[in-house]
């Protein structure tokens, strides 16, 4: 059973200092067990003005095991599947330590942004492509971020604005981002697929 | 003395001392009818008391003017429950009836009933007529006999000046006058208990803030007695409710967490620490918290080991077991590896070896067997306990729980 005790208590402590961090917790559904965390991209990295969303399920013996967490935004980085969004981290698996919180974690994973182990991938494509031709990776790391990792801070307009000009009637472009919550990668997936 | 003094039990029927009862089994002896709460000052029955509300001095009158069988045993009353700060009544007990009383007596000239009020007034009177050096003597010598005013011991007295009790000094640490003033052993032993409690206080008042690194909660505001309890790690200082550290340890390995740099260390700083140590309050010193441990490590050695039992069994720790490894005649280690016969032989000193009854130390038995013992122990015993460290923990807080009943004061 997981400790919702605990877990709004971490998300007290998590949004009580959102404005220095950048990084927020929330739940997805009405469920606590479901949760959505933000963290910014790090700064002085070709993440950097990035905003990444992971997806976080507690297991029923959170904090006795991990959370699982993977990007649902897509991420070019040694560590991060750029098919899933899955994370190679070791406080995620066998290094959990029920004294990590959420927040916590998210840092790590931050930090794990702004130093890359391709000794040690998630994804071997881009690790490889780290390790021999670093410039390539960055510009790749970085066109990722303002692809993906921006577009979600656009205001609904300005993305209906932007979907509409791809020639969708604005009808079915508001339909598909509603269904797909906010999320114009989705949406444009779902006007492309019929 | 008092074998002439009715029992009140006897007299119900229901005195369970029988021939041994100190007091008259006898329907012809009169029954004691005194009651000794009017005595000390307050019968909250008042006027619906069904005993007699007598003053001391008016008893000690009735017992020497009436040559009934229970006088003595009235005077012994009276002995008893003399209020101290009356010097006359307390050195007076076998004194003033014979010097004083007959004198007044004819006197008043009211021979067998005295009126309650001129025996009263007197007193001041007698108190003139005695030598006054020999009752200071007696009375010095007989106040470390009486205890103190209980309500002045508790806080407060509400007779304050007029009680005729002793009041004890000021004790400086709980700020009670529950010190004794003619009893040093007395004094001595309430300042150390009333220190240690202080003491014990200021630590569950400062634990009262600590909290659990794991649930995040205050430790001793969980809502069960049984979680209210912190779990000491042997190797460092980082505190967790005894549920939760004990929660996390015996988390399965088969969710991909390492036993040992994992599970087995401090969530906090990954310190490895073997056990588990249940305490309810927090240590703010290093002293404190081998005080904790070592205590605790003492109640456990008084348990008989389940697993070893009494050499009936194989204990998975071995000698570094915390519990108590008994070896019994009769039982499997008793007859295979420590034959009764070797143990007769003249090669080992058997002085060495103690007995406690038909029970003896298995420690004692390992030094002197130690040649025999070898072969039978069993390999990589650090390894083993490793492993079975769950066995441990499990093995502890069943031990915790059974210590729990026992050992009030611990809780």
């Amino acid at each position: 059973m997981v400790d919702f005790a605990r877990v709004q208590k971490e998300l007290q402590e998590c949004n009580r200092d959102v404005d220095v961090s950048g990084i927020s917790v929330s739940p997805k559904g009405d469920n606590l067990t479901h949760l959505i965390g933000i963290i910014p991209g790090p700064l002085g990295t070709p993440y950097e003005g990035g905003t990444f969303n992971i997806d976080i399920v507690l297991p029923d013996g959170y904090p006795f095991e991990p959370p699982k967490m993977q990007f649902s935004t897509k991420v070019w980085h040694p560590n991060i599947s750029s098919q899933s969004g899955a994370i190679c981290l070791d406080i995620l698996k066998d290094q959990w330590s029920p004294a990590l919180t959420l927040k916590t974690a998210l840092l790590s994973i931050q930090a794990l942004l702004s130093a890359p182990e391709p000794d040690d991938p998630q994804d071997a494509v881009v690790a490889q492509q780290y390790l021999r031709d670093y410039q390539t990776f960055a510009r790749t790391a970085h066109y990722w971020t303002e692809t993906f990792a921006k577009a979600s801070s656009l205001g609904v307009e300005e993305k209906v604005q932007k979907l509409v000009e791809m020639g969708f009637p604005e009808a079915s472009v508001r339909s598909a981002l509603e269904a797909s919550g906010g999320d114009e990668n989705m949406a444009l997936e779902k006007l492309c697929s019929g | 003395m008092s074998k002439r003094v009715l029992c009140k039990f006897f007299a119900h029927g229901a005195c369970l001392k029988g021939e041994h009862c100190e007091f008259s089994h006898d329907w012809k002896d009169p029954s004691n009818n005194i009651c000794t709460f009017y005595q000390k000052g307050v019968c909250s029955y008042g006027s619906r008391c069904r005993y007699e509300h007598v003053k001391a001095s008016q008893l000690q009158y009735s017992a020497e003017s009436a040559p009934s069988s229970s006088a003595n045993s009235l005077q012994h009353l009276v002995s008893c429950s003399v209020p101290v700060s009356h010097p006359y009544r307390t050195s007076s007990v076998g004194v003033g009836p014979v010097s004083g009383f007959p004198a007044e007596l004819s006197a008043s000239s009211i021979p067998f009933f005295p009126p309650v009020q001129p025996i009263w007034n007197q007193e001041s009177g007698h108190h003139d007529l005695l030598d006054n050096g020999d009752v200071g003597e007696l009375r010095s010598v007989n106040l470390a006999d009486h205890s103190i005013c209980s309500f002045a011991a508790a806080g407060n007295c509400p007779r304050g000046e007029k009680c005729p009790h002793i009041h004890g000094d000021l004790c400086p640490t709980c700020g009670k006058h529950c010190l004794h003033p003619f009893r040093p052993e007395e004094r001595e032993e309430h300042l150390k208990t009333c220190e240690k409690k202080q003491k014990h206080l200021e630590a569950l008042k400062h634990s009262q803030e600590i909290e659990c690194s794991v649930c995040l909660e205050r430790v001793l505001s969980k809502p069960t007695a049984a979680e209210r309890k912190f779990g000491l790690l042997s190797e460092c200082d980082h505190p967790f409710c005894i549920s939760c550290i004990r929660n996390w340890r015996s988390s399965s390995p088969s969710s991909g967490l390492d036993v040992n740099s994992a599970l087995r260390s401090c969530p906090i700083c990954r310190k490895l620490s073997y056990f588990v140590i249940p305490s309810v309050i927090w240590y703010s010193t290093k002293e404190e918290k081998h005080e904790i441990v070592d205590s605790y490590k003492a109640k456990l050695r008084s348990i008989d080991c389940k697993h070893f039992d009494f050499g009936n069994g194989t204990c998975p720790f071995g000698t570094s077991c915390f519990y108590k490894h008994m070896v019994k005649p009769g039982s499997y280690l008793w007859n295979t590896t420590l034959m009764p016969d070797i143990c007769r032989s003249s090669v080992l000193d058997l002085d060495d070896i103690e007995y406690s009854s038909d029970v003896m130390d298995m420690d004692a038995v390992l030094v002197l067997f130690e040649h025999l013992y070898r072969p039978h122990k069993p390999v990589g015993v650090e390894e083993l306990e490793y492993k079975s460290d769950e066995d441990l923990e499990n093995e502890v807080s069943m031990a915790e729980e059974m210590a729990f009943f026992p050992n009030a004061d611990w809780v």
